[in-house]
């Protein structure tokens, strides 16, 4: 019975109306304070959002500045949709998703698992692997490259001896192959750790009596580990999995800095053909309909990962 | 006194009821902040009056461009100039600009501008008809008034010019190479010759701008034209191909030239490691050390049949906000900045050569005789292409160079794959 009743019935009656417009007051005082953060942010984030889709509607393009901003129906999609460009990005941006989440994620758990065991400068060397995460990607990516440069690189006077003397290896943009497997030490380089780090504290909260109860049982090594370790671990991997394929989806910065897209477009991914759009082209209309498209592709695949998560918990 | 919570403080419950406004105030104050004022009424050159220009200038040419501004505002103290100082990195400068026009703003009142920006500007509206003024475009290099002129009309003044060339080590070649021939024998000649060097031949191969202004310097020399319309023509395809032989098949030009730009090319030769290299005016003042010192000649490429000498124009323009208000004033600094002792000085403390051929004078001989090769060079410069829509066609081009330079398509296959998309992306700025 007691907890039926109200804290306004307890309260002396001759306040209730005081403290009424003191809450109101505060409530009023509160959303005062926070609108100029709120005006900010929706200026910032929620305006450039509506407005991207609304020029994805669009005929927008700063190069043809005197030509009338018109609607133009679903013109920008269907542009995007039959072009061979487009495609291709998508294609390529895919393929470096599913390798860059495979080799990171199997280096990562590997990098986690050591880093969980007991050893002399464990909390070092913790730390110091995430220096490279804390590393500006764009700093990363000149960092790469000028160590892959065949004249200034170490990488090149390492592999001096497996080449003809005349020439150097060349590894950005003389070679695709070579260019996106630079591209991916790169990006790996830096992800990685973040990954492992993610893991780490997944691995961190399995209780050991689990493994206890594992070893009584017989089950011990890759058993343990592909049995209490791998299921116990999964929230943490699905935390991983998400942010790894957003950042992969959307990867930009190093190779933008590494090969320009090049050698020709190969290396081009969705993101970077998006950006020479808007800001090569300033076709924002185009562009408009590009990102609008890359963020719901972005928004599905969280999307399904969620779900994923959700239904393991069930 | 201490404060609780539950007790009210004097002037606290003013301060409450003045909190929505003072927060609306804050948020009005801060978005005013982001737009701009209107143009208003033409104002006089002789009014009191204070202007904008916006320039990429760092170092140096930051200073000798404040040096410039100081002595304008000497001889016209009616007017003071602000200089707005952009992005060095040319894609982030021209954003900035964007920026501005877009949002119809009044200022930079004259700003500075690459080659390849008036036509796209003029089409948008954003740069005042120089018409107005009664320019006398007939004193400046042919090329570069070529460069600013849309539809017929002026847009943007030179300032000044940055023909690129052909280095070559004086000391390794005695006699600069008559043909393109010549130009791949004497490479592999002093490569023979001379073990240190590292390659015949070093030029901007990276994905980049300047793939399309190395290609462009030896282009006029194979009867080449770059024109957007047909690109795929037997003159393009040859300077092409002589591109990509050099390094796949005359091996003069190693693989790598695939990642550098004019920063590593002025390295690669000025350390001593080629014996040719396609660079800008630059490189002249830098070669002050062994070996290339005092063994340097620039000059356009030489020509093959039917070709004439090469090189690819660049450098830098002046043009007018067509929003400002401070249109007379801007002009007089445009004049100012381009009169022919400005641009001497300029020359001579920056390395930036002058628009003006009658800015060559034996004086600025005497203090670097390097500008006059650089003006050999300025009656050869071809620009790049004219259009509205030139940064999508530039990436068409450096995807085309891209592809070349890597192998991994022929000449003749990749000019002939991006030639259709060149020309519709030109064409497209006609609407």
């Amino acid at each position: 019975m007691a907890d039926q009743l109200s804290t306004r019935r307890i309260l002396p009656r001759g306040h209730r109306p005081a403290a009424g417009r003191r809450a109101a007051t505060d409530r009023r005082l509160g959303y005062a304070l926070v609108a100029p953060a709120v005006i900010v942010l929706l200026a910032i984030t929620a305006y450039p959002i509506v407005a991207n889709v609304w020029n994805s509607f669009h005929f927008d393009n700063l190069s043809f500045g005197a030509l009338p901003h018109r609607f133009v129906g679903v013109d920008n999609y269907g542009k995007m949709f039959s072009s061979a460009q487009w495609l291709a990005a998508l294609e390529r941006t895919l393929g470096f998703t599913v390798v860059t989440i495979v080799v990171d994620i199997a280096a990562a758990l590997g990098l986690a698992v050591m880093l969980n065991r007991k050893f002399v400068g464990r909390g070092v060397v913790r730390a110091s692997i995430l220096v490279p995460w804390a590393v500006p990607t764009v700093v990363s990516a000149l960092l790469w490259k000028t160590m892959f440069d065949p004249r200034a690189g170490f990488v090149d006077y390492f592999l001096g001896g497996i080449h003809p003397a005349w020439s150097s290896l060349t590894w950005l943009n003389a070679s695709v192959w070579r260019s996106w497997a630079v591209i991916f030490i790169a990006d790996s380089w830096k992800n990685i750790p973040f990954v492992a780090i993610i893991l780490l504290a997944g691995l961190q909260v399995i209780p050991t009596e689990v493994y206890e109860a594992a070893r009584i049982d017989g089950a011990t090594g890759w058993r343990a580990f592909r049995r209490v370790t791998l299921p116990l671990l999964k929230p943490a991997l699905v935390v991983a999995l998400i942010f790894r394929t957003l950042q992969a989806l959307l990867v930009f910065d190093v190779v933008f800095i590494m090969t320009g897209g090049g050698p020709g477009t190969s290396t081009e991914t969705l993101s970077f053909f998006n950006f020479f759009t808007f800001i090569d082209s300033t076709d924002f209309g185009y562009g408009g309909a590009i990102s609008v498209v890359l963020v719901l592709l972005a928004l599905i695949v969280a999307g399904g990962y969620v779900r994923l998560f959700r239904t393991d918990q069930t | 006194m201490q404060y609780s919570p539950g007790r009210k403080r004097p002037g606290m419950q003013r301060r409450r009821a003045l909190a929505p406004a003072v927060a609306l105030a804050a948020t009005a104050l801060g978005l005013a902040a982001c737009g701009s004022s209107g143009g208003g009424a033409p104002v006089a050159a002789s009014a009191k009056q204070t202007i904008v220009f916006a320039e990429s200038g760092l170092g140096t040419e930051g200073q000798a461009t404040q040096t410039a501004i100081n002595a304008f505002e000497k001889a016209n103290p009616n007017i003071k100039v602000k200089i707005d100082v952009l992005s060095s990195d040319s894609t982030t400068y021209l954003s900035q600009l964007e920026n501005s026009f877009t949002a119809g703003s009044p200022t930079p009142d004259v700003f500075e501008s690459d080659v390849t920006y008036p036509a796209k500007f003029a089409q948008a509206g954003w740069v005042l008809n120089l018409n107005k003024l009664h320019p006398d475009m007939g004193q400046y290099f042919p090329t570069e008034v070529a460069a600013g002129t849309f539809n017929g009309a002026p847009y943007a003044v030179p300032w000044f010019d940055n023909p690129e060339g052909l280095y070559y080590r004086t000391d390794l070649i005695k006699t600069p190479p008559a043909s393109p021939a010549q130009v791949v024998s004497d490479a592999q000649a002093a490569m023979k010759a001379d073990p240190s060097l590292k390659e015949g031949l070093a030029f901007e191969g990276d994905k980049y701008e300047g793939a399309i202004t190395a290609f462009l310097t030896i282009d006029s020399a194979f009867g080449g034209k770059l024109d957007p319309q047909n690109v795929n023509t037997p003159g393009n395809l040859a300077a092409l191909s002589w591109l990509h032989d050099a390094i796949y098949k005359n091996h003069i030009a190693p693989t790598a030239v695939t990642g550098w730009q004019e920063g590593q090319v002025e390295q690669e030769y000025v350390s001593g490691h080629a014996a040719f290299a396609i660079n800008y005016p630059f490189v002249e003042s830098l070669a002050t050390s062994a070996p290339v010192k005092g063994n340097t000649g620039y000059i356009p490429f030489p020509a093959g049949p039917g070709g004439t000498p090469g090189s690819a124009l660049g450098g830098e323009m002046l043009a007018i906000n067509a929003k400002t208000a401070h249109s007379a004033a801007a002009w007089k600094l445009i004049q100012y900045l381009t009169s022919p002792q400005a641009e001497v000085t300029r020359a001579e403390v920056t390395g930036d050569p002058p628009s003006l051929p009658s800015a060559y004078t034996p004086a600025l001989y005497a203090k670097a005789p390097y500008f006059k090769n650089v003006k050999v060079l300025n009656s050869f410069s071809q620009p790049r292409p004219v259009n509205p829509n030139y940064l999508t066609v530039s990436n068409d081009l450096q995807v085309m160079l891209s592809e070349v330079f890597a192998n991994t398509k022929s000449p003749a296959a990749a000019i002939s794959s991006e030639a259709a998309q060149i020309k519709s992306d030109a064409s497209a700025a006609a609407g």
